[in-house]
């Protein structure tokens, strides 16, 4: 009875590792729509704002929601517009300051497509992805 | 035991049959815009291949830059028509992955993710875009590295500061390759300027900064 239960959970166990199988085949060179990143680069929102003053917040999602509403004295800076934008945000950013980059959510990829951007073409140090975006800093208020 | 598999295994069947109702003709599609386009769009075609028809409940882009339409709210069987999802390039650059995840009332398969791949031509890698001096620090002449995408040929390279404060000089080190020597007057004052890059035969300028800072410096170049 009880090896009967094992060869039955053993089968079932087999049979829905096929569907993941097949998909690890299927994907294995198809790129992931989220960036990987560092769990050293990431931030939460209380260590972020324990950071008061020396941390400069940019805010990666579109204008219309930037214009919306955003992080107090955060700079806008999408890729949209990021010729546009990056210089204004260079004008207040000092070496020794902090960057924490946010987008609508846990879910978005928009801050860690801004923060790789500052990070290997401005060459900047010190840039952060807030987990849970803008979601998480409302909730936190 | 084999009972069990044959009725665990028949379901799988069944299952797969009721999914095919909306029958998309391919859920990824890969685009390649070219320097000039604004935007890259994909069309998802399908097909009710069910005997029963199909709504739309919701169609949701991963990204703010991406618009996705459908033509009709009904799929009849038998009808075809097709998901068009709209890219907006921006200042972006390299692979663009974006999903769009549509939702029908089909109970067999409710949901399907489609996604588009835009690979945007990078012409220019600049490293870095961004040169910085500390207050009071030596005005150093710090470069700028200028590499041609192989399938985009550069012979020559203007770059213009938008101030007289900074002074930048291109020099080409064949291959495609440029150097851009940027050097402040001084670093008595804050002082920052834009470097417009501008590949000789290009519609597409490219940018850089520079600036004096008031803080002190933690990385230098």
């Amino acid at each position: 009875m009880k090896s009967a239960l094992v060869c039955q959970t053993l089968v079932l166990a087999a049979l829905a590792l096929v569907p993941g199988i097949g998909e690890a085949l299927y994907f294995h060179d198809k790129i992931s729509w989220r960036s990987s990143i560092p769990a050293s680069e990431m931030v939460s929102v209380e260590q972020a704002r324990a950071w008061g003053d020396s941390a400069i917040w940019v805010d990666a999602r579109p204008d219309e929601d930037f214009a919306h509403d955003h992080v107090p004295g955060a700079f806008s800076l999408n890729e949209d517009r990021w010729n546009a934008l990056l210089p204004q945000f260079l004008a207040a950013w000092s070496p020794s300051k902090k960057v924490v980059v946010y987008c609508s959510s846990l879910n978005c990829n928009a801050s860690r497509e801004v923060a790789r951007r500052l990070r290997d073409e401005a060459q900047l140090k010190n840039v952060f992805v807030l987990e849970g975006g803008w979601e998480e800093w409302l909730k936190k208020k | 035991m084999r009972a069990q598999i044959f009725v665990f295994a028949l379901s799988i069947v069944i299952c797969a049959k009721a999914q095919a109702e909306l029958k998309w003709e391919q859920t990824t599609i890969e685009l390649h815009p070219t320097p000039a386009d604004k935007q890259a769009i994909g069309h998802f075609k399908y097909q009710n291949t069910g005997d029963k028809s199909v709504h739309f409940k919701s169609v949701r882009t991963s990204c703010g830059c991406t618009a996705a339409q459908t033509q009709k709210d009904e799929v009849p069987p038998g009808d075809k028509g097709e998901i068009t999802a709209t890219f907006n390039i921006g200042d972006r650059t390299g692979t663009q992955v974006k999903t769009v995840t549509v939702e029908t009332d089909d109970p067999a398969s409710t949901t399907s993710v489609l996604t588009l791949k835009a690979v945007i031509p990078q012409q220019l890698a600049i490293t870095p875009t961004f040169v910085f001096w500390q207050q009071g620090e030596a005005p150093n002449r710090k470069t700028i590295g200028v590499s041609a995408a192989k399938d985009f040929p550069v012979k020559h390279l203007k770059v213009a500061s938008s101030s007289p404060d900074f002074e930048a000089k291109v020099s080409e080190a064949g291959n495609g390759q440029f150097k851009i020597s940027v050097q402040p007057k001084d670093t008595k004052q804050p002082i920052a300027a834009t470097l417009t890059i501008q590949p000789e035969g290009s519609p597409k300028t490219f940018y850089a900064t520079a600036r004096v800072t008031t803080a002190p410096a933690i990385n230098s170049r």
